[in-house]
């Protein structure tokens, strides 16, 4: 199998500089910095309930990772944001799309670039990751459900990045645009649920009907990367289902329906991960549409006669 | 080598390109010639791909341009006006790089890549950063990137725009030396000069239309008429005269001392036999040359006809 050629050069110019050295360095830092921050609070803790601090240290474990996804979720959409228009910028654009490589061929070069360098800095951090698993005894299938969530919230990113990248022609509107699109996902698949909250307690009814449409209203929050790791870590650490949690909150789950399906084991989990997946292969085909220079706008050609033409 | 068919570009209202129809054969330089806003950019890049026409038909090499993209863009190569480079790669990987967008093997990059650069000048800065070479050096090495999948047809458009001096004549050099490879070249400019000195056919684009295309020599003589002969005597001057009113393919355009100004349709050789006889009948000939049309004269003149119709 051939590497993508837009991977190997990515890979070796950002090496050469070093951005790649500070950025290593701020997310030891960071991750330094929460580690001691976290160390002191369950030392503290321990000392007041009396418990065992070393059992206490598999909290680091969703602390850390936490930490690491929120890193990865703010770096890799600013990454890969001037991935094309980058490419605009610096004038290279309209060579790279007179070879032979497909537009999709350059959107997954530059999204695999992304995640490998995602993957640097999370196997960077890996000697202070590890001290969870060493000390505090997690099992070591959470270090690799871990690697998997990381790779799926640097997909997810890169996928929003280089649209947002496509989009637009300066790198900065790109980054802008990147962040509205991921605030969306956050905010965008909470609002319907907090809408119907509201009218549901202006109506002033709690009928059993009502209840029926709340729960396809939370199948919403399927595409929410927040709450996805939230049930994520909880099913690590607690072996619990928040969403369930919610939904009963909410007075939901009591008539059955989609809801009740995808809280049922590890279903959120799954199905969340299909749709992330799905929207992100969406963005990067979207993307690859968009740099396509002959399909721009789904214009058609007027082959051997004069459409689209001023008269 | 390039069949353009009734090309249409619009952007909105505005008509970048229209009716454009072109055949450019296996072999030639071809020069687009127009004033900025013509239309030469956008059909080039209607030509590699990069946008779509309104309406027509490109061919490459017999291939449908749009139909078979994949197929094309291994025939084109393309330098275009503007183009940056990247930062910290070598000269030698900016190659590798581009050889492998190719699907080209490593081993077949790295010998066609010796070679290019070899043929423009670069060999001795394979290990150097491609951002800083000189413009020129860049330009040629923009060349040499264009011609590593080996296409048959080279597109540049501006390639001497920003170029000093030196680098210009060293880009002329290599275009010819490439034409003398064999490989058909299309090459956009405005310095019409330079064009003159290396295209063998020219295609005069003005507000998106192609108001007269084909061969120099042969425009020259459609567009300006006949060209000039200066023949300069010494002794003789009426014979020579009378043997310039004795010859069919030439007229007197005017007589001065010891000069006399002919319009001619004639050839070489039948230039040296007029100019012989006038010697055997002992008119001291001391020199002659031909005054030809240059191609801004052409230019002007097509275009002028265009703005008139």
């Amino acid at each position: 199998m051939r590497l993508n050629p837009i991977v190997k050069k990515d890979i070796k110019v950002q090496s050469r500089s070093m951005k790649i050295c500070w950025g290593v360095f701020s997310y030891e830092l960071i991750l330094a910095l929460v580690f001691f921050l976290a160390m002191s609070m369950i030392q503290q803790q321990s000392r007041y309930s009396n418990g065992n601090i070393f059992a206490s240290m598999v909290w680091l474990y969703p602390v850390l990772a936490v930490t690491q996804l929120v890193i990865l979720g703010i770096v890799v959409p600013v990454r890969t944001a001037s991935a094309i228009s980058g490419e605009k910028e610096r004038q290279t654009f309209d060579i790279m799309m007179t070879t032979s490589m497909m537009p999709f061929s350059v959107i997954s070069g530059k999204v695999t670039t992304a995640i490998v360098q995602s993957m640097f800095y999370v196997v960077a951090s890996m000697p202070v990751m590890a001290l969870p698993f060493i000390i505090g005894g997690m099992p070591w299938s959470a270090l690799f459900w871990f690697l998997a969530i990381a790779l799926l919230v640097s997909l997810f990113s890169a996928s929003i990045g280089v649209l947002c990248s496509s989009l637009c022609r300066k790198t900065i509107s790109a980054v802008i645009l990147s962040y509205v699109f991921y605030t969306m996902f956050f905010v965008a698949t909470v609002l319907p649920i907090i809408v119907f909250a509201i009218f549901n307690i202006d109506m002033g009814y709690n009928t059993a009907s009502s209840y029926s449409y709340a729960e396809n209203i939370y199948l919403f929050l399927l595409l929410n990367p927040a709450v996805y790791l939230v049930e994520f870590f909880a099913r690590i650490m607690v072996g619990e289902s928040v969403v369930n949690e919610i939904a009963a909150l909410g007075g939901m789950g009591k008539v059955g329906g989609p809801i009740r399906l995808v809280t049922t084991g590890y279903g959120w989990l799954i199905v969340s991960t299909i749709l992330l997946l799905a929207v992100s292969f969406l963005f990067l085909w979207l993307a690859a549409r968009r740099i396509d220079p002959i399909r721009k706008k789904g214009k058609k050609h007027g082959r051997g006669k004069v459409s689209n033409r001023a008269d | 080598m390039l069949q353009i068919d009734h090309l249409y570009k619009s952007f909105g209202a505005f008509q970048a390109v229209s009716d454009l129809t072109l055949h450019i054969p296996e072999g030639e330089l071809f020069g687009f010639v127009g004033p900025n806003g013509a239309g030469k950019t956008t059909t080039i890049c209607m030509v590699c791909g990069l946008t779509l026409p309104s309406a027509g038909n490109i061919s490459i090499g017999g291939m449908d341009a749009l139909k078979n993209r994949k197929e094309i863009r291994r025939k084109i190569g393309y330098v275009p006006d503007f183009f940056g480079v990247y930062d910290n790669l070598k000269v030698k990987e900016y190659m590798d790089f581009y050889g492998s967008m190719y699907q080209m093997s490593s081993r077949e990059i790295a010998k066609i890549s010796d070679d290019l650069l070899d043929l423009v000048n670069l060999s001795d800065k394979k290990e150097v950063f491609v951002d800083t070479l000189s413009r020129g050096m860049k330009q040629r090495l923009c060349v040499a990137r264009a011609l590593i999948h080996n296409p048959a047809l080279l597109i540049l458009d501006e390639p001497n725009s920003g170029l000093d001096p030196r680098a210009r004549v060293e880009m002329k050099e290599l275009l010819l030396n490439l034409k003398s490879m064999g490989k058909t070249i299309v090459i956009s400019s405005h310095i019409l000069s330079e064009l003159s000195e290396m295209c063998s056919s020219i295609g005069i684009m003005d507000h998106g239309r192609l108001v007269a295309s084909g061969p120099i020599d042969e425009m020259m003589e459609s567009v300006l008429g006949s060209s000039e002969l200066i023949i300069t005597v010494d002794e003789g001057r009426e014979t020579a005269l009378r043997i310039v009113k004795e010859s069919a393919k030439a007229r007197m355009n005017s007589v001065g001392e010891h000069e006399i100004r002919i319009s001619h349709t004639m050839t070489k050789s039948e230039i040296a036999k007029l100019i012989g006889t006038m010697i055997a009948q002992d008119v001291v000939v001391t020199g002659f040359h031909k005054q030809e049309g240059n191609l801004e004269t052409l230019f002007m003149r097509v275009t002028e006809k265009e703005e008139d119709a």
